[in-house]
């Protein structure tokens, strides 16, 4: 009697456990899904003003120096590309990674910045774009780590004006505000790709049950 | 010849990793296709992600006025069935034109975002990562349970 008993208690309790499992997976997916409407709003936003700067540069500039027929046709690699992995969620199992990687030289050196934005491992939830971060107050960085990402720096600022140079070498301001602008909004769509997994993922386990 | 040997055979078990998953580039560099109108193109081009092969086929489609469905489907399936392509986007006003081609895709990897263009806003009705989810959400799953 007395097993039987234990046994039903461990039924429970895994029934119980069952069922927090399954509700987490709920509240990952509906966190994923309000991620996403709002990364979607800030993405609009972002081409808004991308938008707004490319037609503000074509009219300083005339509609001649701004359009598809400049474009470089010559081989060439993107400059801008991303590293896809997958990525343990606890609940959710694997699902997928999207990290990218800004203004990395062709020249080889790998200098090139990483801004990888990289879905949080409980959530969907997207961490912001990793800066460089000065020392904590009294510290100074070192001069080798400065001269290094000033030497990173530097090339990013080349690959950026090299990406310009289609357009003629005196460009408006508006089109480097446009360039960033769009910069921006292509992180912000890395971040809504991870969430856009996260979302999948939790939705196929939800409907498996 | 160490180094190149080492990284096959990682890529040889990232493979037999993803046996089953759609395939994921192995490599480190995947592209971010496009398949939108010419502003919203030249913009993410200057962002850096244009690529151009020796065969001079680029990862991006410009859509204007004289771009026909049969072009934008095209694109859209060879994007699609390229392993060195991680995310694709297409404008929302282009992917409901091949609507049934967008909606019938469920590989995980290209990702396929809808986004805005500067005439059409985004509207959450039509995404259809968000049709494939509000199943969720209507009275008759709710019904079910």
């Amino acid at each position: 009697m007395a097993g039987a008993e234990e046994i039903e208690i461990c039924e429970e309790g895994a029934e119980a456990k069952t069922e927090r499992g399954d509700e987490k997976v709920v509240l990952q997916f509906l966190d994923s899904l309000d991620g996403y409407l709002t990364l979607m709003d800030s993405l609009n936003s972002k081409l808004r003003e991308g938008w707004f700067d490319l037609a503000s540069a074509r009219h300083s500039m005339g509609t001649l120096r701004i359009n598809t027929t400049l474009l470089d046709l010559k081989d060439h690699s993107a400059s801008s590309t991303l590293q896809v992995t997958d990525q343990e969620v606890e609940s959710l199992g694997s699902v997928h990674c999207f990290a990218l990687s800004k203004w990395a030289s062709k020249g080889g050196s790998g200098k090139g910045k990483d801004f990888s934005t990289v879905a949080d491992s409980e959530m969907g939830s997207p961490r912001s774009p990793q800066l460089r971060h000065r020392g904590v107050s009294g510290e100074k960085p070192s001069e080798k780590g400065e001269t290094t990402v000033l030497a990173a720096d530097e090339e990013i600022k080349k690959e950026r004006a090299k990406s310009l140079s289609v357009f003629g070498g005196l460009v408006s301001p508006k089109l480097r505000g446009a360039q960033l602008s769009f910069e921006t909004a292509l992180e912000t769509l890395v971040e809504i790709a991870n969430t856009r997994a996260s979302m999948l993922t939790a939705f196929k386990r939800i409907s498996k049950k | 010849t160490n180094l190149s040997s080492i990284k096959s055979k990682e890529e040889k078990v990232l493979n037999r990793n993803m046996a089953g998953r759609a395939s994921i580039p192995a490599r480190n560099s995947a592209l971010i296709a496009m398949i939108a109108d010419e502003d919203t193109v030249v913009g993410f081009l200057m962002a850096g992600v244009g690529n151009v092969d020796i065969r001079r086929k680029t990862n991006y489609l410009i859509v204007d006025s004289k771009t026909t469905v049969r072009q934008i489907e095209d694109a859209f399936k060879e994007f699609s069935s390229r392993d060195d392509i991680a995310i694709i986007l297409i404008s929302q006003y282009v992917a409901n034109m091949i609507r049934f081609l967008v909606d019938s895709y469920n590989k995980p990897v290209p990702a396929i975002l809808e986004i805005p263009s500067k005439d059409h806003p985004y509207d959450p009705a039509h995404d259809s990562v968000l049709s494939r989810v509000k199943y969720l959400f209507s009275a008759e799953s709710v019904s079910q349970r």
